[in-house]
């Protein structure tokens, strides 16, 4: 009882520090690239954000989340181009190499940067709701769900990589300048666009949060734990089961959009199965039942890759490999289950009378 | 006065063996009805039917009026049918507190829920059925840490929250005390003012003390029903059933 990792003014204020402490990063960091690549730990933090809420919180292992990221980003990186494309030069180059004498109807919308960026969100997110309401209507769940969104990933893999006239093939898109909205430059290296990384990172945190403690986060909960008993209760499992599949999605398709925004390139290689998995897998270290484990989890193994992989070179794997095996074997829960066994042995060692006063502090598995 | 519940020609087959064999039911608003009968009779397989888990070969099913034959699990819930299993079923990682407010089903759809985070009357309606169940004390461990009498309180407590206008009770005092038999009864007896029930129980002790009706269940059919005391003074039953416990 009175275990502080469950109290929820507690995680309030934990949520508090842990922006605050980002918030100030920009004041302080002077080198422009280290800023960008700190931007991008944000939208690998969002990543794991969205793998924690579906796999942590709904129950749902989903290794392909990298379709709503990739779709996304590549909603991003078409807006961006058709940005830089003018009246006398309509076409992106790549398309003439293909031999394409005018701009395809898919990518037309992409002319209005409005209507490019809807869509950019809107298409990733609707996917998720049309095959997330399909697969869990028909009670496609656990392992046998998981293995559909990895054979969803490696259709749209599959489909990138050969509609080449349309999608840049294998090498992608690299949209030549910068993102430009409302008439406004946003200098990936500035800290203008580590702000707007840092803003939809702590948007969706937030957000996340609160739909963990609603009502509808307590269903959710409940159908981890026993799906079939939750349905005589009157609560449609497919339906609850699609919404946080989707507002998952949704939030990828957000952070697809970041990362093209910060690194002006997508390809293939963000459908790629290899980085789904290390979503999957930062969540898993840091903790995929609580929010703020999962993005730290992102931070760390992304970090240490940055800094450590260069050293290690191909043996980096292998480290990375034996640090998820030691987890799982030992911390099934991650990182953030030692802080909670940690607050709790406080707790019981010093039995307060505040502790009483916190009969609302409850045990949620989460968090 | 019509029935809540009407099974008309229930019938539901596994490959060629036939568990429910055109079976009918009524059950009047209000009454508490006890479903009984020797182990394999297709009581638990009847509830299954009523709520949907499973769908039947052949017959009706009427809830108030209205056809819930083969529906969803959760649609035939929503209408008003509540259930406590056999082997209880709670949901174990979750909190005592949390297993009942997830039970205060008023509100199922999942966009309302999103901005929902203290649903009206749920602090009132809890404590209540904290109190009756005898769980006040408990409510924030996790229900998988609790005893078998006190998780089959937390699903009575469950359907309690839900409240139903029919409740389905599958075996509801297998492993409480004599005390605690005593105050299900007592109990059941009270919410037959304001709810419909059907008890699956094999105390005939317990089923003598809060039976209306008594329905007597053989291979899938209807064997018998009435009144305990027609029930029990009916030879068939005596030679299928009751005998048949008296020897063992």
């Amino acid at each position: 009882m009175g275990n502080l990792y469950h109290n929820k003014t507690a995680q309030w204020i934990a949520y508090g520090v842990f922006f605050a402490v980002l918030a100030i990063i920009p004041l302080t960091v002077d080198d422009s690239f280290l800023l960008n690549q700190f931007a991008t730990y944000g939208v690998y933090g969002m990543l794991a954000l969205s793998i924690s809420l579906c796999w942590g919180f709904g129950g749902i292992l989903n290794l392909g989340q990298g379709i709503a990221f990739g779709l996304g980003a590549y909603g991003m990186a078409m807006t961006m181009q058709m940005q830089s494309q003018t009246e006398s030069n309509p076409i992106p180059p790549f398309m003439l190499n293909n031999s394409l004498d005018h701009l395809p109807m898919l990518w037309q919308p992409f002319q209005s940067t409005g209507t490019g960026m809807v869509l950019a969100i809107a298409a990733p997110t609707l996917f998720c709701a049309v095959f997330g309401g399909i697969m869990f209507r028909a009670r496609v769940s656990g392992p046998f769900f998981a293995i559909m969104t990895l054979a969803m990933l490696s259709a749209f893999y599959t489909i990138i990589l050969d509609r080449q006239a349309y999608t840049g093939g294998v090498n992608g898109l690299t949209p030549p300048s910068a993102f430009q909205f409302a008439g406004v430059e946003i200098d990936p290296y500035s800290p203008t666009a580590y702000w707007v990384v840092f803003c939809f990172l702590m948007g969706a945190t937030v957000v996340a949060k609160l739909i963990t403690q609603s009502s509808f986060g307590l269903v959710t909960q409940a159908i981890r734990n026993d799906a079939e008993r939750v349905r005589f209760l009157g609560y449609s499992v497919a339906g609850y089961e699609t919404v946080i599949y989707t507002i998952s999605g949704l939030i990828a398709a957000i952070a697809g959009c970041c990362w093209v925004m910060l690194v002006q390139y997508v390809s293939p290689a963000q459908l790629d199965v290899s980085f789904s998995l290390s979503m999957v897998i930062w969540a898993a270290i840091g903790g995929r039942l609580s929010l703020l484990g999962s993005i730290f989890g992102a931070f760390l193994i992304q970090g240490a890759q940055s800094y450590l992989g260069d050293t290690f070179l191909a043996t980096w794997l292998l480290i990375l490999g034996g640090f998820f095996i030691l987890v799982v074997r030992f911390l099934p829960n991650g990182l953030a289950s030692l802080l909670e066994s940690g607050l709790g042995l406080l707790a019981t060692k010093r039995p307060s009378p505040a502790a009483q006063s916190n009969g609302d502090a409850k045990p949620m598995p989460a968090e | 006065m019509p029935g809540l519940l009407e099974i008309h020609n229930l019938s539901k087959s596994f490959d060629a063996t036939k568990v429910i064999d055109n079976f009918s039911l009524e059950v009047v608003e209000g009454t508490l009805c006890c479903l009984v009968g020797p182990n394999g009779a297709g009581k638990t397989t009847t509830l299954d039917l009523i709520t949907g888990r499973i769908k039947p070969t052949g017959g009706k099913i009427l809830f108030a009026n209205e056809d819930i034959t083969a529906k969803h699990e959760h649609v035939i819930a929503r209408a008003g049918i509540g259930r406590k299993f056999q082997v209880p079923a709670v949901l174990r990682d979750l909190t005592v507190r949390q297993n009942l407010e997830v039970s205060y089903s008023r509100q199922t759809n999942p966009f309302w829920n999103l901005f929902k985070f203290r649903p009206a009357g749920l602090k009132t309606k809890l404590d209540e059925i904290a109190t009756l169940a005898g769980l006040t004390g408990r409510l924030n461990e996790r229900a998988g840490i609790l005893s078998h009498g006190e998780t089959q309180w937390l699903e009575i407590g469950m359907v309690l929250m839900q409240e139903p206008r029919l409740l389905l009770m599958d075996e509801p005092i297998a492993g409480m005390t004599e005390v605690e038999i005593e105050k299900t009864a007592r109990i059941f007896k009270d919410l037959r003012k304001t709810a419909t029930l059907i008890v699956v129980e094999h105390d005939m002790g317990f089923v003598r003390e809060i039976a209306d009706v008594v329905t007597v269940m053989h291979m899938g059919s209807l064997l018998a029903q009435g009144t305990i005391r027609q029930v029990e003074a009916d030879p068939r039953v005596r030679d299928v059933y009751l005998g048949e416990q008296e020897a063992a």
